[in-house]
């Protein structure tokens, strides 16, 4: 008999077969063909018990080396955090865990309502009306908000099936964006930056007419860009503006929706779960009232029951695939909603003024680290008219690579090579993330560690 | 009622953080006065011990497998063993950065390698990507591959893709996206596959056909390899749908059925718990023509040397990335907590995994069986049997039942069966699909319910096709809330909390 113990009816396959006038397992698979059946067994390793498992784990990912283990400044769109002790203790209720999509509102009302919270911290977040329970991840989100602004404006522009992506979004989303785009006929063209690092402004006319511009902020340098803000002006009505946001700095910067943002996307991880090896996190998908029923996503509308009490319900379904088919607004049905309900605890948990304050945590650590390491002799800003939110690059004098060797060698990780981002740019800038995670006593290490390298390669 | 907005708390009385490791208001001068937030966010101003309250509040209105049998069709809602979830919480699952050097994620990607190749071995394919991170966009990805590698062989003239009228509407969603037209061709009328519509619609145009096997019915179905040829013999790609993968691992495969391309649904199959509509993680397998489009990066690896200590295990894992790559559908490696997790889950079977399926078609066999042959006593109480959605002697992990009759019988229909069963402390089957079943319940019990679990749902089925179709029709009545009207929520669209003007 099978070691597993995972199964109730083991050893009692023959009462139940029997029950059916059946006499053997094979009975219950006799209408595979046999050109298809496979008789022999799996070639795999046998069973292990839950402390085999556990074992195992605990010796394969302690291998791994964790973020906070040292000092380290990787962060490029997944950062370093702490997540309050309550956030996974509730979402792991398995209430929650275990339960499915929420078809059923009458028995889900705890997890539609927790996803109308979720919507509404959002909403208030990014300054926009609407958002949805979640994407896979920011690339995901940002692909998606393309697809849905040229089917709700494509009729109405002149530069048909055409978006543009800023330069400066970085080849692992600017890759996703291009599957998801590449099906529709769309046209991606790319917006070129400045010296500064900024968007170049006057190029972006350009992109006016078309169905909608796609641009960070801050962006991949970590440059909080001034001339975002007056992009809609240029753009006009019907060209969508699509910003994707890093969340936590929207405690001390201006909510997107509030400087003409038609979409705002973003990955939501900071706020409820660690890196965690870049999944399972969550992206985030807010927008005006005009995109409403050309989103993708899930949706938490208030309604109410046959007694006139308050109920939830998941609502405008008819967008999804599940009904519409090939004509779906997207192919998503999973989404990410427990990590998003790990992140709506912690937005609650935070307030306002936590929200404020976590923020200012970020930039208060990338601006003691930047001015530190340009304390260096040797070391520039790659951006020095540039502001920046919590993360900056910096010039170095040889190999940005051979310093994070250099360094890593000595428990510090530096930094991501700009070479990782952007392929073409040049190897000698590094990209310096801070967070709130972020100490004195980092920093000190890895500009003592910075410092001795640039010595050795000078010298 | 607990709402979260009417807690009162003082805004600057949240969770506590240490200072900030320089001067707050220079680094709040760092950003440029016209981007400087003018208005804080109106989130809650609640306290750690209200919140605590208000989420355990909001968790005992809802109903996971925890809370009882879940016999949700087509998403095999499985036990989610809990030294799962203790794995992922350990700093080095839950605090690691998927771009740091591969030499600080060792002991990941020695997870990763094992899940790719257990994956592949268990569908009878040669090469395995994890990125993609729902089933969804397994489908997605597969068809993107499928593409690419019509693309690189001069067949980019076939735009067609093929789906039985039975599909997951993911399906012809996904084709769609990569901008495929869709060619739905009807079940035959026992509701199996029927080869002369395949035939019929295939032809040079064809990129690929995607199906579930067994089918959304619950059925194998026979011709499959016959279907395999055809497509084929038209220059066509096979598509297998994963989603009901938990019937047949080590009875068959889908190589052996003559499929290029499949994903796996680790939330169904390999219990990634679907935690209210995700995450999910649903990577693909293929065959080696196939190999070279996946997404970037795979697991490769080779033996260990001198000073590599890596995961302990001889080996030292690298990212490779597939010649012709379609490039990311992820901008990370994937939902990784999620395939460690089913990592945990498959160590917990192993070659076993042939006996987890066994056990959830013997568990909905030997359910459809109790349902449909009730004793006389009970028989004579029931208004109107249900129909076999398709018949069968047996079926794989899942039934379907057409709840026709019973409207025939007395109005009562499928959605008032449904939310009757809520009363009874059960999750609903899945409602109104496959489509091709008019009124159909589509149940599967999944390997973890014990006989008696099964035999009380049974019993309890019985009970409430005899109540009077007053309480049917009405029904939830003992529910957090009773029927939702969805209608007025589609109508009225409040979508958030509100609380202040809208932007």
């Amino acid at each position: 008999m099978s070691m597993v113990d995972q199964l109730p009816n083991l050893g009692r396959e023959s009462e139940m077969l029997a029950a059916m006038g059946l006499t053997s397992m094979d009975d219950l698979f006799s209408d595979i063909p046999e050109a298809v059946r496979r008789n022999s067994p799996l070639d795999l390793p046998p069973p292990q018990t839950e402390e085999e498992i556990w074992r195992d784990a605990q010796r394969l990912l302690s291998a791994n080396v964790p973020v906070n283990s040292r000092p380290s400044f990787i962060g490029a769109g997944l950062y370093a955090n702490h997540v309050p002790s309550m956030v996974p203790m509730m979402a792991t209720r398995g209430e929650f865990l275990t339960s499915y999509t929420p078809y059923q509102p009458e028995v889900s009302q705890g997890m539609l309502q927790a996803m109308w919270e979720f919507q509404t911290m959002i909403s208030e977040l990014v300054g926009l009306p609407v958002a949805n329970v979640s994407m896979y991840d920011a690339s995901t989100a940002a692909a998606e908000a393309l697809t849905t602004a040229v089917r709700v404006l494509n009729r109405k522009v002149e530069q048909k099936d055409t978006v543009y992506v800023s330069e400066l979004v970085p080849e692992h989303r600017f890759s996703v964006i291009q599957n998801y785009t590449q099906g529709g006929g769309i046209e991606v063209k790319r917006l070129p930056h400045t010296e500064d690092g900024c968007l170049d402004m006057e190029a972006a006319k350009g992109a006016a007419g078309s169905c909608a511009v796609y641009v960070e902020q801050p962006n991949a340098f970590g440059i909080a860009d001034e001339g975002i803000a007056l992009l809609k002006e240029i753009l006009g009505d019907t060209t969508a503006l699509i910003i994707g946001v890093n969340v936590v700095s929207l405690g001390l910067m201006e909510a997107p929706g509030h400087y003409g943002a038609d979409i705002v996307v973003g990955e939501g991880q900071p706020f409820g779960i660690g890196p965690t090896g870049g999944g399972p996190v969550y992206g985030i998908f807010a927008c005006k009232q005009d995109f409403i029923r050309q989103m993708p996503g899930r949706i938490v509308g208030l309604s109410h029951d046959t007694d006139g009490q308050r109920a939830f319900t998941l609502t405008l379904s008819t967008r999804e695939q599940h009904i519409r088919r090939h004509r779906a607004t997207s192919n998503i049905c999973s989404n990410e909603t427990l990590i998003a309900l790990m992140g709506a605890m912690h937005m609650a948990l935070l307030g306002p003024s936590g929200l404020e304050i976590l923020s200012t945590r970020n930039a208060a650590a990338a601006m003691l680290t930047e001015k530190k390491l340009l304390e260096i002799n040797g070391v520039e800003s790659a951006h020095p008219r540039a502001s920046h939110f919590n993360e900056f690059v910096i010039r170095l004098p040889g190999p940005a690579e051979e310093l994070c060797q250099h360094l890593d060698r000595r428990g510090i990780t530096p930094g991501l090579p700009i070479e990782a981002l952007f392929p073409e740019m040049e190897s000698n800038l590094l990209l310096v993330s801070c967070t709130d995670q972020t100490s004195d006593g980092d920093v000190t290490a890895l500009v003592a560690g910075v410092s001795g390298w640039v010595e050795e390669v000078s010298a | 009622m607990s709402d979260i907005f009417a807690f009162r708390g003082s805004e600057d009385a949240g969770y506590a953080q240490p200072a900030p490791i320089a001067d707050a208001e220079a680094a709040k001068e760092r950003i440029p006065v016209s981007l400087r937030r003018a208005e804080r966010a109106a989130w809650p101003t609640a306290s750690e011990p209200e919140l605590v309250r208000h989420y355990t509040w909001l968790s005992q209105r809802n109903f996971g497998i925890d809370t009882g049998f879940y016999p949700l069709g087509s998403c095999t809602m499985k036990h989610n063993p809990r030294v799962n979830e203790r794995i992922v919480q350990l700093a080095g699952m839950n605090d690691v950065h998927p771009l740091a050097p591969a030499h600080h994620l060792q002991g990941l990607m020695a997870i990763f390698h094992e899940m790719q190749e257990m994956l592949g071995h268990c569908a009878g394919m040669d090469a395995v990507t994890l990125q993609p991170v729902a089933g969804a966009q397994g489908e997605f990805t597969a068809i993107r591959c499928i593409q690419e590698y019509h693309r690189s062989i001069g067949q980019s003239h076939r735009d067609k893709v093929i789906v039985p009228d039975s599909a997951h509407g993911t399906n012809p969603a996904s084709a769609a996206m990569c901008g495929y037209s869709i060619i739905e061709i009807p079940s035959g009328e026992d509701g199996r596959l029927d080869l002369d519509a395949l035939r019929a619609v295939v032809g040079d145009d064809t990129a690929a056909m995607m199906i579930t096997n067994p089918s959304t019915l619950g059925v194998f179905e026979p011709d499959i390899a016959e279907a395999a040829q055809i497509v084929h013999d038209a220059g066509g790609q096979m598509y297998y749908d994963g989603a009901n993968f938990n019937a047949i691992i080590g009875r068959t495969n889908p190589g052996l059925m003559g499929f290029d391309a499949v994903h796996y649904n680790l939330h169904k199959t390999f219990s990634q718990p679907h935690g209210g509509g995700g995450p999910g993680s649903g990577p693909i397998g293929v065959k080696t023509h196939l190999a070279e489009f996946l997404p970037s990066p795979i697991v490769g690896r080779r033996p260990s040397e001198e000073g590599e200590i890596g995961a302990g295990d001889g080996w030292w894992y690298t990212w490779e990335a597939p010649e012709n790559s379609i490039g990311k559908v992820h901008q990370w490696h994937g939902n990784a907590g999620a395939v460690v997790r089913s990592w945990a889950f498959y160590r917990r079977y192993g070659r076993d995994l042939r006996t987890m399926s066994e056990h959830a078609v013997l568990n909905a066999n030997y359910l459809r069986h109790r349902i449909m042959n009730p004793s006389p006593e009970i028989r004579e109480k029931i208004h109107a049997m249900p129909a076999d959605g398709c018949p069968a002697d047996v079926v794989k992990h899942e039934f379907t039942l057409s709840m026709t009759p019973l409207v025939d019988a007395i109005g009562a229909n499928g959605k008032d069966v449904a939310k009757r069963l809520l009363d009874y402390g059960y999750m609903a089957p899945t409602l109104y699909f496959p489509m091709i079943v008019p009124e159909c319940l589509m149940i599967e019990p999944t390997e973890t319910e014990s006989k008696e679990a099964l035999d009380k749902f049974a019993d309890d089925f019985h009970a409430v096709l005899s109540e009077d179709a007053e309480i049917l029709t009405t029904a939830p009545h003992t529910t957090d809330v009773k029927r939702v009207d969805e209608v007025w929520a589609a109508r009225n669209l409040i979508l958030r909390h509100p609380k202040k003007d809208d932007a």
